[in-house]
């Protein structure tokens, strides 16, 4: 059990000159199991909604629970992959890898094989004695989602991880993305710009619109997903498929939307079944 | 600057913790300076008694403002020295090659030797007045006023330079418009830490050999074993010290009102 | 302050690529050799004229000779390195004392609000204090003992060794603590796998502005209460007017000064040679 549940979730911000509303109130349900994507544009309050679930930010007001729990800070429950990798450089890969299971209290002992065998998992057999700045982009986020998975964690928060990488390299982490999560279900929230991305990773995928943050639309394709066995087929063939495109589509339409008609998203701060 | 620790922003502000701390530091030294020889920790009634006694009828040849008045003019004076001659040498191999050239290597040989290390020979040379005094704080300020001169100089933004260039600026425009402005901030820093350096030196020349000012008071308090009247002269040295940097900074702020500088 | 400023600014060459490339260098480095050659021939000759005694300027040869007679023969109660020994074992002490608390301080002031707010006013007024306002107390606590030259160096190193530590753990990027955050990092955790290597550079400048100070703080302490050291050496050069021995004392000092942040660099170059090359 470990679905994430924001339950009339306000964040408002001290600034000069009085407060400022990042989210007004927003009730969403993400169940034990699905991923989740959030598309929206800057400052819609996407990030903050993540940090909430995280336990880096605290609501205004509202509650936020994990598996039933209501979150009051971070925890190796819910592992987060941060844009900027927020890998620590004065450790080699293996030890940033290991970094999780130590703060455990786990031995090195105890730790090594387990650490090696997510080094093979994430394909950096031979690169576990770098440090990450000799690394590529891509291999040092693939070593931040290995510290990450490695400590079995319910849910995945994952804000924007594949933003800072090149297009090439962004398609190859999606993949291995699916193939992780394929394996081990797991409760993913997933934030993103990109709206290929979300269609293509995403159980659901959430619109939200900015200013302040609310929920616009929430779109499934887990069910088109299944259907077509999109897991199954590499990614270039799923994004050139009909229902693919149409997705895709309507996800922009809503954005746009949600960019330009602000006042009509207050109707849509609906909570959603699942 | 982000708080580097969401968790433990405290809710108590600075100034109550801080205060508290203070008040529980002064009541642990009144109930535990009972307990301690007061030939060895001063109580706090001894400090109270010094503090007036160098106030009124005076200590060690003069009262606190006499003795305090000796020593800030002497560190004055000394910075004065210091700053007059670091600064136009700094600016001069900042801009002229030449110049780093020619100075650059005698400064290196100097730097390495602690300025406190020239007090004997400052003393040979000018004896225990004054002038020995204001050696030995010019040997120490000159220093880092030089450094910080010259990397503000190197460091002047080229494009700025250029910029001036363009619109016909000559030599003496160059250097009050451009290149003194541009290396203020820095030489301000420079000229911080060379005045806190002065104090220092100041102190511990008159430590050495003096006949007046704030350093005697400590020998003459350490020699008459008082600690009372010890606290008292620390006391007005960090008093000192601190109103001088926070005087620099008044002044920096004056003359560089286009910095938002930070404390 | 503006300690670790100092501390980076040197005076090495701005490079600046304008005009041909051969000529200036050389004759660049014929101005410096000129400088330290007439710097050099001006003591020997004003040494040499007799315009001044020789009891305020001896000539360089004078200061070598004396330096090299001091190895043999004591000076004040022992030779040039015994002396230089006692000073080195009173530095030590000081010194390592200053890190081993500074650090340990600034770190936690960095981290912990609260120990901030309650350690900043004591921190503010002690560090006007000049050290050697302390040689009184130092005298009456310990006498003649080690401790009071260790109190003394310990004055002089500890502001810089806090004060950058604080500086460079308070730079530490928040992504990473929130990062470590989620990991399961405690404030232990925190403080000596984040904080700590974070602020590496912010310490290691302040550990070698440290040492400067607290070196000059100890030669300033054996200048009033001392039997030995080469402090004493040169004092007691002063007493009986050997001006030879005050500069030899003095050129010693500067050197072993310079040896020490020799030393301190190298340190500072192999901490985290590995990590650092790119960051």
């Amino acid at each position: 059990m470990s679905g994430i549940a924001f339950t009339d979730v306000t964040r408002a911000f001290e600034r000069k000159g009085g407060a400022f509303q990042a989210l007004e109130p927003v009730t969403l349900h993400v169940p034990d199991g699905e991923f989740v994507a959030i598309v929206g544009p800057s400052g819609c309050g996407k990030t903050t909604l993540l940090r909430l679930a995280a336990g880096l930010d605290h609501p205004t007001t509202g509650s936020v629970m994990v598996g039933g729990r209501a979150v009051t800070g971070p925890g190796p429950d819910r592992a987060v992959v941060f844009q900027q990798f927020a890998l620590l450089p004065w450790k080699t890969v293996r030890q940033n890898i290991g970094f999780g299971l130590k703060c455990r209290g786990m031995s090195d002992a105890e730790a090594r094989p387990l650490v090696e065998r997510y080094l093979a998992t994430m394909r950096l057999e031979g690169h576990g004695d770098s440090y990450p700045h000799q690394l590529s982009g891509g291999m040092q986020q693939r070593v931040a989602i290995a510290r990450s998975f490695i400590l079995e964690p319910e849910v995945l928060l994952m804000d924007e991880p594949f933003g800072a990488l090149d297009a090439q390299t962004r398609i190859e982490m999606q993949e291995e993305l699916i193939r992780l999560t394929a394996g081990q279900r797991r409760t993913v929230l997933f934030i993103t710009h990109s709206v290929e991305e979300a269609t293509y990773l995403a159980d659901r995928v959430v619109v939200m619109a900015g200013r302040p943050g609310s929920v616009r639309e929430i779109v499934d394709v887990a069910s088109l997903r299944k259907a077509e066995r999109w897991a199954e087929r590499p990614v270039e063939e799923v994004m050139e498929l009909d229902s693919f495109i149409r997705i895709r589509t309507r996800l922009w339409r809503l954005l746009r939307s949600a960019g330009a008609h602000r006042d009509d998203a207050a109707t849509h701060t609906l909570p959603i079944a699942s | 600057m982000a708080a580097a620790s969401p968790l433990h922003r405290s809710l108590l502000g600075a100034p109550v913790i801080g205060g508290a701390a203070v008040v529980g530091f002064l009541i642990a030294w009144w109930v535990s300076a009972k307990s301690f020889d007061p030939m060895r920790i001063p109580q706090p009634g001894d400090v109270w008694d010094a503090a007036v006694q160098l106030a009124t009828t005076g200590y060690a040849g003069g009262t606190l403002a006499q003795h305090t008045l000796q020593s800030i003019m002497l560190a004055f004076m000394g910075f004065a020295v210091a700053a007059g001659t670091a600064l136009p040498i700094g600016l001069a191999m900042g801009m002229s090659r030449s110049a780093e050239a020619v100075f650059g290597p005698i400064v290196a040989f100097i730097r390495p030797i602690p300025p406190l290390a020239w007090i004997p020979l400052a003393i040979i040379w000018f004896g225990l007045g004054d002038g020995a005094k204001i050696f030995v704080i010019w040997f120490t300020a000159f220093v880092p006023t030089l450094i910080n001169t010259f990397t503000g100089v190197r460091t002047v933004d080229p494009t700025i330079i250029a910029a001036a260039r363009v619109h016909g600026a000559g030599p003496r425009r160059m250097l009050l418009d451009v290149i003194l402005p541009g290396a203020a901030p820095l030489i301000f820093s420079g000229l911080r830490v060379s005045l806190q350096a002065s104090w220092m030196a100041l102190v511990a020349a008159e430590l050495i050999g003096a006949f007046f000012g704030l350093g005697r008071v400590l020998m003459t308090a350490a020699q008459d074993i008082f600690p009372g009247m010890i606290v008292v002269a620390m006391a007005a040295v960090a008093v000192c010290g601190a109103t001088m940097t926070w005087l620099l900074g008044v002044v920096e702020r004056r003359c560089l009102p286009w910095l938002k500088v930070t404390p | 302050m503006t300690m670790d400023m100092l501390a980076k600014s040197d005076l090495r060459p701005v490079r600046r690529r304008r005009g041909p490339a051969v000529g200036p260098g050389a004759r660049l480095t014929l101005l410096s050799a000129a400088s330290i050659a007439f710097a050099l021939g001006l003591w020997f000759a004003l040494a040499a004229s007799g315009l001044l005694p020789k009891m305020l300027l001896p000539s360089p040869w004078d200061v070598a000779q004396a330096l090299v007679k001091n190895i043999g023969v004591p000076f004040a109660g022992a030779t040039l390195q015994q002396h230089l020994l006692a000073s080195l074992g009173r530095f030590s002490a000081g010194f390592a004392l200053a890190v081993a608390v500074g650090v340990p301080v600034g770190l936690m002031m960095g981290w912990f609000a609260p120990f901030r707010h309650a350690f900043a006013p004591f921190f503010e007024t002690f560090r006007f204090i000049a050290p050697l306002a302390w040689v009184p107390f130092a005298a009456l606590w310990f006498g003649t003992g080690i401790g009071g030259p260790i109190l003394i160096v310990f004055s002089g190193a500890f502001a810089a060794c806090v004060i950058n530590t604080y500086r460079g753990a308070r730079m530490t990027d928040e992504r990473l603590i929130e990062a470590c955050r989620t990991l399961g990092a405690g404030n232990w955790r925190l403080i000596v796998d984040v904080l700590l290597p974070s602020a590496l550079p912010s310490i290691m400048a302040g550990i070698r502005v440290a040492a400067a100070l607290g070196w000059q703080s100890l030669i300033g302490a054996e200048l009033i209460v001392a039997s030995s050291g080469v402090g004493y050496l040169i004092v007691q050069g002063q007493g009986s007017v050997e001006t030879p021995i005050v500069m030899a004392g003095m050129a010693t000092i500067g050197f072993v000064g310079l040896l020490i942040d020799l030393g301190l660099r190298q340190i500072d170059a192999r901490i985290g040679r590995g990590w650092r090359a790119g960051a």
